[in-house]
């Protein structure tokens, strides 16, 4: 039967070593799996009520790192940083204008970060707390969002989709008379659907 | 004065829509005017009202052909000559299918330029059509054609409306005119 005890042997080796920095309680979080956006297949789109209408934007460029054990929040985090540059809402005109002094100042500011390291379990899923560096200043903001894994091609991959409001003048998103809001809402509409993909610890 | 027309008079609803669009048209003429070259906040705001009037001039214009649908016409006088008759239809013809096809293409201009249009903040409307570059600039040339086209019918219009009154000296704009006597010859 040494057959048997070998492969009882190895799955309580298996085992002990999966388990193990829980059941001690250790330092290093073994359990957090570390992700990264799969650029190609995650979107970050924000909603502005223009004129009283709703109209659309999306980045393309926004590295994502996500650090996630739903048993272990205290070590998880997300970090979301956003290349200002890479936007478009569709029309080139109101793009450049966006990309001006008195809104995102992109040459000033070329990039918006998100670090949250504080995330907690709610009714729908989870939310993440942390601070949004943008055009400057720094903000805290909660993020809702939901998360999911799923197994595909033998690789495990994770699926985060929420959303957040952001109020663009508490970033001074609009200088001078872009600080109106009759014609450009101040709640920007932050939606993001994100395919994350395993990466090596950092 | 009646709410309803006769064959020889506009009702109180018919005089309303129609002067109603005289002042929204000519609120347009100058929201398009002082949107021309303004910087680009002050040409949305701008814009945006003249979205949401024209909008509501198509609704008006809905309205306005509902009502004399439901109404008697009154009749053009016996003194036109026949080329006079073709030419009046043709103006009231052409002022009606302006009134729609002017909404429309800035409507479609909007949706093409992916940009949705809203009713004063109220509500807003569905895209007409995709977004598209191509047809966003077509749209926009048949806007500026439209709006030409319109100040030619207008001018027409007008002209008719002050030759009947000041030439052939008939009440044919008086019958428009909320506080005007309708009875032929009553000013003489």
């Amino acid at each position: 039967m040494t057959a048997v005890a070998r492969t009882i042997l190895a799955l309580t080796a298996f085992l002990a070593a999966g388990v193990s920095p829980h059941t001690a309680g250790g330092a290093a979080p073994a359990g957090v799996s570390h992700y990264v956006a799969d650029a190609a297949k995650s979107t970050l789109q924000f909603t502005f009520v223009q004129a009283g209408a709703k109209n659309q934007g999306r980045f393309t460029r926004f590295p994502v790192t996500f650090d996630f054990s739903p048993d272990d929040l205290a070590a998880s985090k997300l970090e979301v940083t956003v290349q200002m540059n890479s936007f478009t809402t569709g029309d080139q005109e109101r793009d450049d204008t966006l990309r001006g002094d008195d809104l995102f100042a992109v040459s000033k500011y070329p990039q918006a970060q998100f670090i949250a390291t504080q995330i907690t379990k709610t009714a729908n899923g989870f939310e993440a707390t942390g601070k949004l560096t943008l055009r400057g200043a720094t903000r805290d903001l909660r993020v809702p969002f939901t998360f999911r894994t799923a197994t595909e091609n033998g690789a495990t991959v994770g699926y985060m989709n929420g959303r957040t409001t952001v109020r663009r003048l508490d970033f001074g998103v609009g200088q001078g008379d872009w600080r109106a809001t009759d014609q450009v809402g101040n709640d920007v509409e932050v939606t993001f659907a994100l395919r994350l993909t395993a990466a090596a610890p950092r | 004065m009646s709410l309803r027309n006769t064959t020889r008079r506009w009702g109180a609803v018919a005089q309303l829509l129609h002067w109603l669009i005289v002042a929204l048209i000519i609120a347009q003429v100058i929201l398009a005017s002082l949107a021309d070259g303004a910087p680009p906040l002050r040409r949305l705001g701008l814009l945006a009202y003249h979205k949401s009037i024209g909008i509501t001039i198509l609704a008006l214009a809905v309205l306005r052909l509902a009502w004399r649908w439901m109404n008697p016409t009154p009749q053009l006088p016996n003194t036109l000559s026949p080329s006079q008759r073709v030419l009046a239809r043709f103006t009231h013809v052409m002022l009606y299918v302006l009134l729609f096809a002017q909404p429309l293409s800035g409507w479609m201009m909007s949706s093409a330029r992916g940009f949705p249009v809203s009713w004063f903040h109220r509500f807003q409307l569905p895209d007409l059509v995709p977004k598209s570059k191509p047809l966003y600039e077509a749209m926009l040339t048949t806007h500026a054609v439209l709006a030409v086209l319109l100040g030619v019918v207008v001018t027409l219009h007008v002209a008719g409306a002050l030759m009947h009154h000041f030439v052939k000296r008939d009440d044919v704009l008086r019958r428009m005119l909320p506080f005007a006597s309708s009875t032929p010859g009553s000013d003489k």
